[in-house]
Formats: structure tokens, C-alpha cells, sequence
């Protein structure tokens, strides 16, 4: 692999997403741990990622899944000790994998002594740290993100017999970032994390720092500038780490968040990802070109984070009515799958579990713009549980092995955080890495060998992007571009065998190299280069002029 | 031998491009450029709104326009965006514009749209006139939905029209259709009319294409072979219907091949092809009955009419004596020599006329085409009695007229299996 | 001189009677050859009916018009006279023949030039009939274009169309029989009727919509505003 800038690390990065509870359990509790985690950081070496994101693991009272933090500094205990954090880090670090952890800047938890201190009496000295009233009629214009459980952003609080703010649940008092006390606390609190070495953050809830009257008291210039305040701060003392938004909103309202390379390092591309599934249910690569062709152009430095599944539903915020009602009837008939306005389901099930679609899709998030991010447990093609609340279905332990509690912990199996997958198609005794370490064939060998393609073509993270348009609508075709090196992509969205013909003539005389086989393809020339292709068929060339 | 195909490589490719297909919408075009773009816009904001989810594909088949229609439905094929924000297709909404070729002819345009249908496998097809300025993006649903949904095979319109628009339809080809088929279908021949994939298959495969039969007059044998082949069929309500160009000169010869040629020439193969009078499903009707459309005056030049009716009978009697019957001249001819307010001519007249037509077309008598043509001033005549009859009637008593007129031809049927059999 | 007389008469009745025995027997052959010729003549007859009736010819002169002519004319049907026409060509033929074996001086020439004739008989009463059948279909198309599109005068129009096709034909057969070979400067001179007979075609199948118009237009006895009047059809 050429070796690369190291300050964009990030742009050539294969992400991998866990929560350390459900990843292994080193202690015999039923709930992973980070001394687990680190046990198995050869696994994910072995699997190609260059970093892990970790979702938050700080004292909580997980009423919100450990966004509603108690402690900013220190890691909850169920997942060991903070020794054991920067063990797991430096292990990490040894194996060549960075690690990117999350932080909720908006909100507290209602636990966290801070918000204790503030609602102890009005003239606390922490008082102005969160945003409070005395009427619940400010910021009239402001939606209410959690329409199904909260009615207003207002919460009452009867101990300072006063309303408070809060977005997201009424649990979660929004901190007050018009103090600069707020502002301070928090780069201290990046800077702990930052000094032991921690090499990104992802930042929650990003959109909704700031609130102003008469506003939407979202994306407002005020948050913006404070992300470029702490983005300063960071490269400054820190040079190298990187910042990553979440902000589920439209492309277009997103570019504001990489400013001009001083905000942030990266974004997650939410309206791409449940386009990619309604592309290749329509069979029509229409929704995916339209999609891309909409997202702005970002600054050098900056980078898209795509993603197929997360730990959260497949959102359906980013897509019309009628998109929204398609994606519903062919990918969520069951009622119970629907949550908010989104599908909570893993990859594999809502492909049925048909390994043409998984490798087709995999391939698309490896080679579409950006930096991929998996799921953990998605490598090896996990199911999910529909029957546990909320998002837990998506959250069901890794699946190591067909043995006790599939590998995952030594504990009694009813002590385990959540029960394990044991249907008989997604169950641990059948889907687990144990079984699939045993053959080429499998899944996690075949993301392997994706991964290290990936990884062998910084094309792929740096890349221009420019799509081709075959008149077969089915065949979603594109060429990356960097430097020297050219690589076309060509995927067949369809469950039957398509022609396509591909108007290369720009890069005529170029011979295709097929990516994973490295066999030759014939010449371009100047007629319509014809290929023909299975059923949800990928290919990767690297276009060489020999 | 090599039969020439009527697709072009080039439409072949794009056919193929498109792959299969759940919707087709078929629009044949010949210089309709004036009228075309409002055309596709509505059509394609029907599929849109209504199929968002079915593969669609628009088929333009042009004779050959000279004023750049095809370019004009290719424009408006990519423009939706900009004209219908709202509507946001969730997957690629294809056109073709393609020219057929051996020249303007309406068979080859549907000829073309159907081996489309085959090649795509759609299983709902529809095709919609290219001068329908009325058209809403509703009657594609009206359209669609019957043979999409409820298993039809073909489903004709009703329009709502002013009460003296389609004087050839209520006068002539509904009661004669409806008396030979027995199918009261009120629009035989239709320029706004869907149908299945298997219907669409079926009429491809035909040899009439490449006939004379075919190439004026393939709706009508489409909706003929439909009734005849047992497929299942309907009606359903579409909406105002008026001619775009009142101005152009109605050219009755061409309108009598195309329709009572074509229908006549239908009775060969499927002669007596029912007894008992079946039912036409209304296949749904959104918003009810069609009320009369309007009532402002068509200006109606009658006196022209029964002159031009006069002169026939008296200068064509050579020929008419050839094909009707002794009486029936006879009685035409004492009519003709009435005075203008005088003269009717009565529906049982008329339908004895037909009836010795449409025999004589069967004996051959003399060339068929000439006996097509020699209707044209005895339809003169009887347009003429129809209008003055009802001048000042409303459009429901026109209806009740024109129901008549159905009895009647149904009850003369026996006259005609009679000269059908017999010699003249 | 009586001697002389009776030499002469004897040897004149001795010519006579040689020349009867040498005539008689020719006389005979003559007679046969008439017999036989009529049966002959008779078969071809019925089979050329039963040919006609097989291949519906009396329709077909329905159609040219020819059978109202003969109807008028009080003679039988079309078939019936043709198989009847042939009967006798081909008994006069035979008789002919007959004559021609008496070995009259002269009789030969005629018989080899009856002969040669019929050929040229047949073609120019073939060329008859499909000029009287293309005459009746174009006059008729004639009137009916000129009625629909309300022509002044369609019986007229249709009745020259007509008439300059049978002249034109008539003087094409004549012409095929040889009977005048002047007739081909008539022929020059109905040119003029043929251009009207490409017209009359042209306007009656060809251009018929762009014709019609273009009449309309021209000869048409209502103006313009008169055709916003006209009726929608459909």
C-alpha cells in the first residue's frame, strides 16, 4: 500500500463500528468489555479495518443507549476501567488501527452532576450551564425530533421550579454553549481523551448546539463557529485527529459542516444509503446517481462516511413520501420492523440473505465515494431480533463461534446484556466467524479479500467521481479517478444478466485489469466497450495504458 | 424470404436498454406538434402520480413528422423536473421516440407500439392520442388501473362530449357495433384506449400489418378482435373530449375506411358472431357519469349536408343501384326529392342501408372500396336528419335517441343475416 | 365436225367426270374434316364455359361494365357469348380447312390469313374487355371522388373518364387487329385523353386527399369559411 499523507488518514480508512458490550466479554458478566475488545483486535486486523469507532461507553444511565452521559471522563463500569480503555488503545494502536470514539456535545444526562449542580437552586454557579426559563413558549419554531415519546422541548423542573431545554429526550438537558464556561469544559473534556490518544471523535447531535429566537435553533452560524473554534484548538495541540459529524440532514445543508476544511474532517452521508437499497429494489440506478449528483462539492481535506447499516434504523428521514412508503412495503413489511420513520433490521435480512445483494452492496459502499464504514457483525452477515425494543435488535451479541453463548461470553446464558441470535438462519450456531474463518468462500473471507482491494487502491477514499451513463438503466456505472490511476466500476443493480454497452472512448487504448483476479479484459477502443454481466454482478477494473 | 422488420436496430437497442417493462404508453405521432408536449407532460405526470412504483416506458411511434414532433416529445421527456416539482419519479421514466418506417400510417404506429409491448413484456399498455388537449394526468390512472389491477384486456373510453361531437360514432359505428358484436361499446374506435399484455402479444402476431386492413384501421380490428377472441373488456369514463382543430376539414371518406371499411371487412371471419346482447363492464368511474360537456353552439352547416346528400343519391345511382335494394332507393330517392324541411331519414331507413352495405361489401359486388365510399352521402343525410331532429333536445334525450337507433339496428339484424346468406 | 363435237363432249365429259372423280373424294375428306371441326369447336365450347363459370367470369364483366351492355343488347350472358365466339372461330377454322383441301386456286391465301388473324383477334378482344373493366372501376371511382368531394358535374366527369377509356381501348385493339393502321394517329390523338386518364387516376387513387383539396380549392363552389361549417365525422 502506498503510503500516504498521514494527516488524511481518515480518507483511506475502513471504519468498523462496535459497541464494546456487544463485541466480547473478557470478565464473565454477560456484557463485553474493553478488555474483551482488545482480546479480539486481531480479528479486526485480520479483517482489514484501519479504525474502530466505538459508541459511547461513559457512565450513564442508559436510558438513551449511553447518549445521556453522566461522566464525561471515565468509562462506565460495566465495560471495565479506564486502564483497561488505554490498554485496549494501545493495543489498538499496535495492530495499526485507530480509534474513534463518540461524544454528545448538546446534552447530559439528567444524572451528570453537572445538571444536578444547575437544578440545585437558580442561583447556582453552574445554573447557566444549561438553558432554562421561566416560560415554555421560547424558540416557538423549533421541531420536536422525538415527535412519538416528547410533546414539547421544554421540560418542567420542579426542584428550580423552572422549564428547561432539551432536543432529544426530557432526560437529556441541552448544555448552554452561549456560556463560555460550557465551551471550555467541553475542549478540556476532548483534550483528555485526545492526550491518551484517542485519534478522532464522532460527534452526536451536532446541529442543535446553539439556540437563537425566532430561529429553527438548528445548523445556526453560531454552532458553526464553535466547531471551528474546537477544530482549531484540536489541530493546533493536536495535529492529525479528525472530527466526525453526525448530522442527519440533506447534502446540500451539510456542506456548511466541513466550512472550508476547518470544520469538520468528515460527514456521514445519510441520504445515499437507503437510496443505494431503493436503487437496487427498483433495479434502477436512478436514485443513487441523483443522490450523488445532488451532494455538494467539499473542501480537499474533507470526506463523505458511507455506511449500508448502523446501530440506529435504516433512516428514512433523507427520502420523499413516496420513497419512504416504497422502502416501507418492500423492505419493512412487517410493521414491526418500522421505527420512528425507519427500518430497524441488519443488512443481511433485508436482503434477504442472499449473498449476490450483500457482496453487491458491499462492494458499492467500498467503492463509492468516501470512507466505508462496517457494522460490526455485518462481515459475517448477522441477523437481527425484531422482538427485542426499540433499535436492540441490531445490537444482539458478535457471533464468534457456534459454541457456549456463541463465543461471546462464559456467562449463564440468561445473563447476557441481551439474548443471542438462535433462529436457525441467522442463529450463532449458524452464522459465527468460526465457521466462516474455516473457508474461502465465506463472507467474512470474501469482505477480506474486498477490504484489502479496497485498501489496495487509495483511488477508491481519494478519488474524483464521475458516472457514466449507459443507456441499460440498470447498470450503475462509474469511474474513479486519481493522479495516474483509473478505476471504472461497474455494477448490475438487477437479478437478471444484463449487456451493457460503456462509452469509454475517452480511455481508449487502456486495457482492463479485473480487480480481484487481475485477469485482463480486452482493449478499449473506439466502439462501445460491451460487457455483460450476472445477476447483482459487480466488477472492479484498474485501467492500465500498456 | 426476409420479411422487413418494422422496428429499427435503433429502436431494437433502446427497446432492449429498457428492458422488461410493467407500463407501456404508447403515442403515435404524425406533425402533432402544436398539441404533443401537453401530451407527454400529462402522461408522464400519470405515471409519476399514479405507478411510481411500476417500471414504465413511453413509446413514441412518428410517421415521419416534418414539424418536429419527435423532437419536441424527446425535449418534454426530460423536462419533468422543472415542470413537476412535486412529483419525484422514484425510478427511470424511459422514452423512446422512434420513426417508423414505410410512412405515415396509423396501423404501422400501433403495429410498432404493440411489438414494443411483446419485446418488453409490459402487461399494460395504453395508447393515447397525440391531439387529446383534455388529457389529465388522471385519465392514465383511468386508463391503467382497470387492466393493471382488475385483469381487463381492453378498455375503451367514454368521453364526455358535446352532444353533436362523434356524429359518426353515435349514428353509425356504436349501434352497428353494438348490434353485430353485441357489446355496447361506445367508443369502437378509440384513440384513447389501454390493453393487456397477452391481448397486445396476440394482435402483434397478426398478418393484418402488413394489409390494408391493418394499416388504416388497426384499432378498430384491436377492438374487435378483443370483443370476438372472448377477451375481457370495459369501459371507462375519461373525461371532455373535443377535437383539437375544429377548423380542419372533416374528411368523411377517410373516416368511413378507417372505420366502417375496417368494421365491415371484420364481419368476414367472425359473421353472425353473437345472438344474445352481453354487457361492457364499466370498469370504474372516479367521478361518476359524464355530464354534457358544454352547451355552446357548434355552428353546423345542415343545408350543405343535405345538398351534398341529395346530389349523391341522385348522381351516384348507378352505383347505388348496384348495391341497395330496389326498395331502398326507391325510397331514398322520394326522399331526396323532398324539400329540405321536409325530408327525415327515418333510423329504419338508415339501418337498411347499412345493412345492404355491409352485405354488398360481403358479395363483393363491386369494388369494396368504392361501396365505402358510396356511404358517404347517405351519412351525410342521415347526420343531417340527426341534427335537425335534436337542435333543441338536451344531451340526455340525444342519448335516448341514440338508443333508439340502437334497438333499431339490433332489431333489423335478421334482414341482414338474410342478405348476408342469400344473393342480393 | 360432228365427230370433232363428239370427240370434244366425250373428252370435255370425260374431263368432267375426272375431274368429278378427282373432286369427289376431296369432297368427302372436306365434309369429315367439317364434321370433326364442329365437334371439336363443340368441346372447346364446353370447356371453356365450364373454365368461365369456374373462374366467375360473368362477375368480372359485371364489373366492366359489359354485362349491363349485353343485357341491353338482349344477349346472353358474358361467358356464354365468349364460349360461344370461340365455338365459331374455331368451326370456321375447320371449315376453312376443309375448303382448302378442295385445292380452289386462292382458297389457300385466305385460309393462312384467317389464320394469322386469330391471334391478333383474341388479343384485341381481350384488350376490349380489360379496357371496358378499367373503364367502369375508374369512371366509377371518378364519380364517387367527385361526389364526395361535391365536384360540379360528377357524371359528367365520371362519363368522359369512361368514354375517353373505351375510345382509347377500342382504337388500342383495332390497332392489335391491324385493321387500320391510321387508327395509330388517332391513337396519337386520344394521347390527350390518356393524360386525362393519368389525371383521373392520379386523382382518384394516388393523391386522393391532396387532390380532393387541391379541388376543393379550385373548383370547389363554397369558400373557406364554409369548411369551419363542415361536421367533425368522429
Amino acid at each position: 500500500m502506498t503510503q500516504l499523507p498521514d494527516g488524511l488518514w481518515y480518507k483511506d480508512a475502513v471504519i468498523y463500528q462496535v459497541h464494546v458490550r456487544t463485541f466480547f466479554d473478557a470478565n464473565g458478566d454477560g456484557i463485553g468489555d474493553f478488555r474483551g475488545l482488545a482480546q479480539k483486535i486481531d480479528y479486526l486486523a485480520e479483517l482489514g479495518v484501519t479504525a474502530i469507532w466505538l459508541m459511547p461507553f461513559f457512565p450513564s444511565p442508559l436510558r438513551d443507549d449511553g447518549y445521556d452521559i453522566a461522566d464525561y471522563r471515565t468509562v462506565h463500569p460495566s465495560y471495565g476501567v479506564l486502564d483497561d480503555f488505554k490498554a485496549f488503545l494501545e493495543i489498538a494502536h499496535a495492530r495499526g488501527i485507530r480509534v474513534i470514539i463518540e461524544l454528545v456535545l448538546n446534552h447530559t444526562s439528567d444524572q451528570h452532576p453537572w445538571f444536578q449542580e444547575s437544578r440545585s437552586s437558580r442561583d447556582n454557579a453552574r445554573r447557566d450551564w444549561y438553558v432554562w426559563s421561566d416560560t415554555d413558549t421560547r424558540y416557538h419554531g423549533t421541531r420536536i425530533i422525538f415527535i412519538d415519546t416528547e410533546l414539547s422541548n421544554w421540560a418542567w423542573d420542579p426542584v428550580s421550579k423552572q422549564y428547561y431545554w432539551h432536543r432529544f429526550f426530557s432526560h437529556q438537558p441541552d448544555l448552554n454553549y452561549d456560556n463560555p464556561a460550557v465551551r471550555e469544559e467541553m475542549w478540556s473534556v476532548m483534550k483528555f481523551w485526545l492526550a491518551m490518544g484517542v485519534d478522532g471523535f464522532r460527534l452526536d447531535a451536532i446541529p442543535y448546539l446553539v439556540e437563537r429566537e425566532g430561529t429553527s435553533c438548528e445548523n445556526l452560524p453560531e454552532t458553526h463557529q464553535i466547531m471551528r473554534e474546537l477544530r482549531a484548538r484540536m489541530d493546533q495541540e493536536y495535529p492529525g485527529r479528525m472530527l466526525l459529524a453526525e448530522a442527519n440532514q440533506w447534502p446540500a445543508d451539510l456542506g456548511p459542516y466541513f466550512g472550508n476544511g476547518d470544520e469538520f474532517n468528515m460527514a456521514f452521508h445519510f441520504p445515499l444509503m437507503p437510496r443505494m437499497f431503493m436503487g437496487l429494489k427498483l433495479e434502477d440506478r436512478k436514485p443513487i446517481t441523483e443522490i450523488l449528483q445532488q451532494t455538494p462539492v467539499i473542501p480537499e481535506n474533507c470526506q463523505w462516511c458511507l455506511f449500508l447499516r448502523n446501530h440506529d434504523e435504516l433512516t428514512l428521514e433523507m427520502v420523499t413520501d413516496t420513497e419512504r412508503d416504497y422502502m416501507y412495503d418492500e423492505y419493512a413489511k412487517d410493521k414491526s420492523m418500522r421505527l420512528n420513520l425507519g427500518i430497524r433490521r441488519r443488512l443481511a435480512p433485508l436482503l434477504d440473505n442472499d449473498r449476490r445483494r450483500i457482496e453487491l452492496m458491499n462492494g458499492l459502499l467500498m467503492s463509492l465515494p468516501g470512507t466505508p464504514i462496517v457494522y460490526y457483525g455485518d462481515e459475517i452477515g448477522m441477523g437481527d431480533n425484531v422482538n427485542l425494543g426499540d433499535r436492540n435488535g441490531v445490537r444482539t451479541p458478535m457471533q464468534w463461534s457456534g459454541g457456549w453463548n456463541g463465543g461471546f461470553s462464559n456467562a449463564d446464558p440468561e445473563a447476557l446484556y441481551t439474548p443471542l441470535m438462535l433462529n436457525p438462519v441467522y442463529g450463532y450456531q449458524a452464522v459465527n466467524v468460526e465457521s466462516q474463518k474455516r473457508f474461502d468462500h465465506s463472507l467474512l473471507s470474501w469482505m477480506k479479500r474486498l477490504i484489502r482491494a479496497r485498501k489496495a487502491a487509495p483511488v477508491f477514499g481519494r478519488g474524483s467521481m464521475e458516472f457514466l451513463y449507459p443507456a441499460n438503466h440498470r447498470i450503475l456505472a462509474f469511474v474513479r479517478q486519481l493522479d495516474k490511476e483509473t478505476v471504472l466500476a461497474v455494477n448490475n443493480l438487477s437479478s437478471s444478466a444484463q449487456a451493457v454497452e460503456l462509452d469509454l472512448r475517452r480511455y481508449k487504448g487502456n486495457i482492463l485489469i479485473e480487480m480481484f483476479g487481475k485477469n485482463i479484459f480486452p482493449r478499449i477502443g473506439d466502439l462501445p466497450y460491451l460487457l455483460t454481466m450476472g445477476p447483482y454482478e459487480f466488477f472492479w477494473f484498474r485501467l492500465r495504458k500498456i | 424470404m426476409a420479411e422487413e422488420s418494422i422496428l429499427s436496430d435503433d429502436f431494437l437497442r433502446e427497446l432492449m436498454n429498457v428492458g422488461e417493462v410493467d407500463i407501456l404508453v404508447g403515442l403515435p405521432t404524425y406533425n402533432d406538434a402544436r398539441t404533443v408536449s401537453h401530451v407527454v407532460q400529462a402522461v408522464r405526470a400519470g405515471l409519476l402520480k399514479y405507478f411510481p412504483r411500476q417500471r414504465a416506458v413511453i413509446i413514441n411511434a412518428d410517421g415521419g413528422s416534418k414539424d418536429s414532433t419527435q423532437e419536441i416529445v424527446r425535449a418534454s421527456s426530460i423536462s419533468d423536473l422543472q415542470n413537476a416539482p412535486n412529483l419525484h419519479a422514484l425510478r427511470t421514466l424511459h422514452s423512446i421516440s422512434t420513426q417508423y418506417s414505410g410512412g405515415h400510417a396509423p396501423g404501422a404506429a400501433l403495429h410498432t407500439i404493440l411489438a414494443a409491448a411483446e419485446l418488453l413484456r409490459a402487461s399494460t399498455c395504453a395508447v393515447v392520442s397525440p391531439d387529446s388537449v383534455n388529457i389529465e394526468p388522471e385519465w392514465i390512472d383511468r386508463l391503467l388501473r382497470p387492466v393493471a389491477r382488475d385483469n381487463f384486456d381492453l378498455i375503451t373510453p367514454i368521453y364526455r362530449r358535446h352532444k353533436f361531437e362523434g356524429l359518426l360514432v353515435s349514428n353509425l359505428l356504436y349501434p352497428i357495433t353494438r348490434a353485430l358484436y353485441c357489446k355496447p361499446i361506445r367508443e369502437p374506435y378509440p384513440s384513447e384506449f389501454s390493453f393487456s399484455g397477452r391481448l397486445a402479444v396476440q394482435m402483434a402476431g397478426l398478418d393484418i400489418w402488413q394489409q390494408e386492413t391493418g394499416r388504416i384501421g388497426g384499432e378498430t380490428y384491436l377492438v374487435v378482435s378483443a370483443i370476438t377472441g372472448g377477451y375481457q373488456t370495459g369501459q371507462v369514463f375519461l373525461g371532455p373530449k373535443s377535437r383539437t382543430d375544429q377548423s380542419a376539414p372533416a374528411d368523411i371518406v377517410k373516416a368511413l375506411r378507417q372505420t366502417v371499411g375496417i368494421l365491415f371487412s371484420t364481419l368476414e371471419s367472425n359473421f353472425p358472431s353473437c345472438s344474445a346482447q352481453g354487457e361492457m363492464k364499466i370498469a370504474s368511474s372516479p367521478d361518476g357519469r359524464p355530464a354534457e360537456i358544454d352547451t355552446e353552439p357548434i355552428r353546423v352547416n345542415r343545408k350543405r349536408l343535405h345538398q351534398m346528400f341529395v346530389r349523391g343519391i341522385v348522381d351516384l345511382e348507378p352505383v347505388l343501384k348496384t348495391i341497395l335494394a330496389a326498395s331502398t332507393l326507391a325510397e331514398l330517392q322520394r326522399a331526396a326529392a323532398l324539400p329540405e324541411e321536409n325530408f327525415r331519414y327515418t333510423d329504419e331507413l338508415w339501418v337498411r342501408s347499412v345493412y345492404e352495405f355491409a352485405a354488398s361489401y360481403h358479395h363483393s359486388i363491386i369494388s369494396r372500396d368504392h361501396i365505402v365510399q358510396a356511404l358517404a352521402p347517405l351519412y351525410r343525410g342521415k347526420a343531417y336528419t340527426f341534427l335537425t331532429e335534436n337542435r333543441e333536445t338536451s344531451a340526455q334525450e340525444v342519448e335516448v335517441c341514440v338508443e333508439q337507433l340502437c334497438v333499431k339496428f339490433e332489431e333489423l339484424k335478421p334482414y341482414l343475416v338474410e342478405l348476408w346468406n342469400g344473393k342480393k | 365436225m360432228w365427230d370433232k363435237f363428239v370427240l370434244e363432249l366425250t373428252q370435255a365429259s370425260h374431263g368432267i367426270v375426272e375431274n368429278i372423280a378427282r373432286f369427289l373424294p376431296r369432297l368427302l375428306v372436306m365434309i369429315v374434316i367439317v364434321i370433326i371441326g364442329w365437334f371439336i369447336a363443340w368441346i372447346f365450347k364446353v370447356v371453356l364455359r365450364s373454365i368461365l363459370r369456374l373462374a366467375k367470369f360473368d362477375k368480372l364483366s359485371q364489373d366492366a361494365g359489359a354485362a349491363q351492355l349485353l343485357n341491353r343488347a338482349a344477349l346472353p350472358s358474358s361467358s356464354e357469348l365468349l364460349s360461344r365466339l370461340v365455338f365459331w372461330v374455331a368451326w370456321i377454322g375447320f371449315i376453312l380447312i376443309g375448303v382448302s383441301v378442295l385445292g380452289i386456286v386462292g382458297i389457300e391465301e385466305h385460309v393462312a390469313r384467317f389464320f394469322g388473324f386469330l391471334p391478333q383477334l383474341f388479343a384485341s378482344l381481350f384488350i376490349l374487355f380489360f379496357g371496358l373493366l378499367a373503364a367502369s372501376f375508374f369512371s366509377r371511382a371518378a364519380l364517387l371522388a367527385a361526389v364526395n368531394s361535391d365536384l360540379p358535374s360528377p357524371r359528367l366527369i365520371s362519363w368522359t373518364i369512361r368514354t375517353l377509356i373505351i375510345v382509347f381501348t377500342i382504337s388500342m385493339g383495332l390497332e392489335e387487329l391491324g385493321l387500320g393502321e391510321h387508327t395509330v394517329v388517332v391513337a396519337f390523338g386520344i394521347v390527350f385523353g390518356a393524360l386525362m386518364f393519368g389525371l383521373a387516376l392520379a386523382f382518384g387513387l394516388g393523391g386522393q386527399d391532396l387532390a380532393r383539396q387541391f379541388l376543393q380549392r379550385r373548383f370547389g363552389r363554397h369558400g373557406k369559411e364554409e369548411h369551419e361549417d363542415e361536421l367533425s365525422p368522429l
